[in-house]
């Protein structure tokens, strides 16, 4: 016997159905008000916060380690760890002075040893970690004291800062790796953070103790415990059942429908990942007509609504509102019939349609294929074919750099920090693996402004270069993605921009 | 007989080690025709070609494929698998984490699946000839198309989310230990004396053995049906009713004992296949076991897992057949005798 029932749409109207049956149930669980239990969707990679660059995992890294610096809920860059820096202009230098009362959950004192040592000597050391090419400009960090330090680099590096808030860079102890060894380390991790790791079982759960002796604001639940749920589907059954308070990124149907539960609250929030297609310089796309007509002819309003439910924005630029590199004033318009007057000039029709490969992944970010199929749908309308190819996100970077990525890609790009350098600045740097796009025109503008220490030159650079890139056919932004919170009406969290969800900001009411 | 058991333990190990040489070969080929790069993989996305080259070099993926194996040969020997890419974690030492876990799901789920199938399969025999039978006999086909992420599915929206009785995500409740003796959980708690910890790691069990025990279970109780049919044409059944025997007690004391042992085999050999249906059903319940990492492993191109793995479910396949074997010896005096 066939079924063709397939197993997520089962479990969403098995779901939804609960919905109208067990309400009174599914609330009759209470959670005491210090101890709380998320749902979320992935383990972390490792417990060594320096080794993979893994986005999903930053708000539990974040829970345990500390960064040297920090981001606010509306991304603007505060201390933390270092509570003073100082970019010399030329951007080859940066001054910093550590707090004197931070101590690591085994008691040691955070001191610019560590810090020296997680940015400077474990990346020296070849232990192939991720930061190793975050901070490849590092040529030393000079100790002044236990609390200052100066960190030289061999080219200018006008987002240290940043990065010092982003992806793998954590606080680690010196004195307790090279004492107990790393494989130790990974078992029984030592940060600063507001939370210490109490209990992990691999690819099932993670239990946060609070830290009572954080140097900063005290996490208001004392226990969080994290269960990992790969499945959208078990995290949206076990909200609704009870058995998590909090959960994230469930389907946005779901969503909307717990907005109507109650005891339930569901948001969705537009967050700092960009869903763009990614583009080739060269093949069918060495025509600019060609890539200004694909871009012209996706409805980027009716991708948001038909897979979002309206609540992705549509972006024209490589950059999501109220980030630094934002052009609100600027919009690429949606122009079928502009599309195929531009074909028109290169002889292209829909009688004789343009061909291209069109990359996709499956299952990488909420409705990655379903959007490109409608994508080639647009496009078919308008006269350019598209050759669908299902890749394996673990394949992109090979794929990319062996040059065989076909001429469009859809793909998602995270930048928790909002800055322009990490959005359009790494999607079009043609020295970089992040993008097919490799064109001399626009990699020159944008290696000068990698060079650019100046902030506000910097960013005006970055303004200009988006519209320039999108006026150009070098890139098409499509939706500013969202995150998807379902949880108790009475557990409240900090909202950020860029979609961390953090266990120190949970608090009951 | 115990000497019998020794020679048939002793030559079955044996056999197995060509088996094991030639399914890790195979897989070690078959995951290098993929067109992934294991060494760009391991090194972060902004690695030059250079530092791929260096890492190829140092991963011995530029020697020729042979080679390659031998390299990896030698090190699984020594208990050396390599190196997860994605967790960037002794795959060897990942594995053994996580193996408990599913050897006890699965010994569970199999409990339940002879439970459910040998007594599904009286039953099925016992309605022989009834009105019921018909029924009982599109009840078993309905039970038999019922993929294990199906019932696990169905489960988890029953008892989980309806009903609410049972838990459905990872081992033991929010705020329970837990204990690490063996890596088997049950025994564990009951070595360390956490009868709480027990209690609720066998309340976690019973979804996720319990869609896995359906899925299988079927299948023995048609065999079991089908064997107690040629067993009742045998001249000893008729002998038992000439002596006057009650058809309870045909059934239950000779009929059925003769009829479990090709059901015997057939569990050896479902047993297998019910081991490698842990992979969804532990996805589905964040069951943290072997399966689960699979999952991820083969997500993320992480050939040294998915490696390990697959050739520690092959040696588990040997055990598990190595054991039935030794037990259809102890239950069948014929094959004592030869």
């Amino acid at each position: 016997m066939a079924f063709k029932l397939k197993r997520r749409s089962f479990l969403q109207l098995a779901a939804a159905a609960a919905a109208g049956v067990s309400a009174p149930l599914g609330r009759a669980v209470a959670a005491g008000n210090d101890a709380a239990t998320v749902g979320w969707p992935n383990d972390v990679p490792t417990w060594d916060p320096n080794q993979r660059f893994t986005p999903d995992a930053q708000p539990i890294f974040k829970a345990v380690f500390d960064q040297p610096l920090d981001q606010d809920p509306s991304l603007k860059l505060i201390p933390s760890l270092i509570k003073a820096w100082n970019l010399e202009p030329d951007g080859t230098s940066m001054a910093v002075e550590l707090r004197d009362d931070v101590t690591f959950h085994n008691g040691d004192t955070m001191t610019t040893e560590d810090f020296r040592y997680t940015f400077l000597e474990r990346i020296k050391a070849g232990l192939k970690l991720d930061t190793a090419n975050s901070w490849k400009k590092v040529d030393d960090i000079v100790i002044e004291s236990p609390t200052k330090a100066t960190m030289k680099f061999n080219a200018p590096a006008p987002t240290a800062p940043q990065w010092m808030a982003f992806l793998g860079s954590y606080m680690v102890p010196k004195k307790y790796i090279e004492g107990q060894g790393l494989d130790n380390f990974v078992k029984n991790p030592v940060g600063t953070g507001p939370y210490r790791l109490a209990e992990y079982e691999l690819n099932s759960r993670i239990v946060l103790e609070r830290n009572d002796k954080y140097w900063g604001p005290k996490a208001k639940i004392g226990r969080v415990t994290i269960e990992i749920i790969k499945d959208p589907s078990a995290r949206v059954a076990a909200i609704q059942s009870g058995q998590t308070d909090f959960t994230v990124n469930v389907p946005v149907r779901e969503a909307q429908r717990f907005e109507r539960e109650p005891g339930l609250a569901a948001e969705l929030d537009p967050i700092t990942r960009v869903i763009l297609i990614q583009m080739r310089a060269d093949l069918a796309f060495a025509d600019k007509n060609v890539r200004l007509a694909a871009h012209h002819a996706i409805d980027k309003a009716a991708l948001s609504k038909a897979f979002y439910g309206g609540a992705a924005v549509p972006l024209s630029v490589l950059a999501t509102p109220g980030s630094p590199g934002y052009l609100p004033d600027f919009s690429f318009k949606y122009d079928p019939a502009l599309a195929k007057e531009l074909l028109a000039k290169s002889n292209f029709s829909t009688a004789n349609p343009v061909k291209i490969g069109f990359a996709t992944t499956n299952g990488q970010f909420p409705s990655d294929y379903d959007i490109a199929r409608a994508i080639v749908q647009m496009w078919k309308q308008v006269g350019i074919e598209a050759d669908l190819q299902v890749i394996e996100y673990a394949k992109y970077f090979e794929l990319n750099r062996g040059n065989k990525l076909p001429e469009t890609t859809l793909y998602s790009w995270d930048n928790a920090t909002g800055d322009p350098e990490i959005f359009s600045g790494y999607q079009l740097n043609p020295k970089m693996p992040f993008s097919p796009w490799k064109d001399e025109d626009i990699g020159n503008r944008v290696l000068a402004l990698f060079g650019t220490a100046d902030y506000d030159k910097r960013i005006a650079g970055y303004k200009e270069l988006e519209r320039y890139a999108v006026e150009n056919g070098a890139t098409v932004p499509l939706l500013q993605s969202v995150i998807t919170v379902v949880r108790k009406k009475n557990l409240a969290f900090t909202k950020y921009a860029n979609g961390w969800v953090l266990p120190q900001t949970l608090r009951w009411s | 007989m115990i000497a019998l058991l020794l020679t048939l333990i002793v030559r079955r190990l044996l056999s197995a080690v060509p088996i094991l040489l030639i399914v890790s070969a195979l897989l070690f080929c078959v995951l290098r025709i993929l067109p992934v790069d294991p060494a760009a993989m391991s090194l972060p996305p902004n690695a030059t070609i250079e530092e791929i080259e260096a890492q190829r070099r140092a991963m011995g993926l530029d020697q020729p494929l042979p080679q390659q194996y031998a390299i990896w040969l030698r090190g699984a020997l020594h208990g050396d698998f390599g190196r997860s890419i994605a967790l960037r974690r002794d795959a060897g030492e990942l594995v053994a984490q996580t193996l408990p876990a599913t050897i006890q799901l699965a010994a569970c789920a199999m409990a339940i699946a002879a439970i459910l199938g040998l007594g599904g399969g009286l039953l099925l025999f016992h309605l022989r000839g009834t009105v019921l039978e018909p029924l009982a006999d599109l009840a078993s086909i309905v039970l038999l198309s019922i993929p294990e992420f199906l019932w696990g599915l169905i489960l988890l929206f029953v008892f989980g989310v309806l009903l609410q009785w049972l838990p459905f995500t990872g081992q033991v409740a929010p705020g329970l230990p837990l204990p690490h003796v063996t890596g088997f959980l049950l025994l564990d708690s009951l070595l360390v004396g956490r009868f709480d910890v027990f209690l609720s790691a066998c309340r976690h069990l019973v979804l996720p053995a319990l869609a896995l025990g359906l899925a299988f279970s079927p299948t023995i109780m048609r065999v079991l049906r089908s064997s107690l049919f040629d067993v009742y044409l045998e001249d000893y059944i008729v002998q038992a009713r000439l002596r006057g025997l009650s058809e309870g007690r045909i059934l239950l004391g000779h009929a059925f004992k003769n009829a479990s042992l090709p059901t015997l085999t057939l569990a050896g050999v479902q047993f297998g296949i019910l081991f490698s249906g842990t992979l969804l059903v532990e996805v589905i319940y964040s069951y943290p076991g072997m399966g689960n990492l699979m999952v991820d492993a083969v997500r993320n191109a992480d050939l040294p897992l998915i490696q390990a793995i697959g050739l520690t479910y092959c040696v588990v396949v040997l055990l598990i057949n190595t054991a039935v074997d030794s037990l259809y010896v102890v239950l069948n005096p014929k094959l004592r005798v030869r």
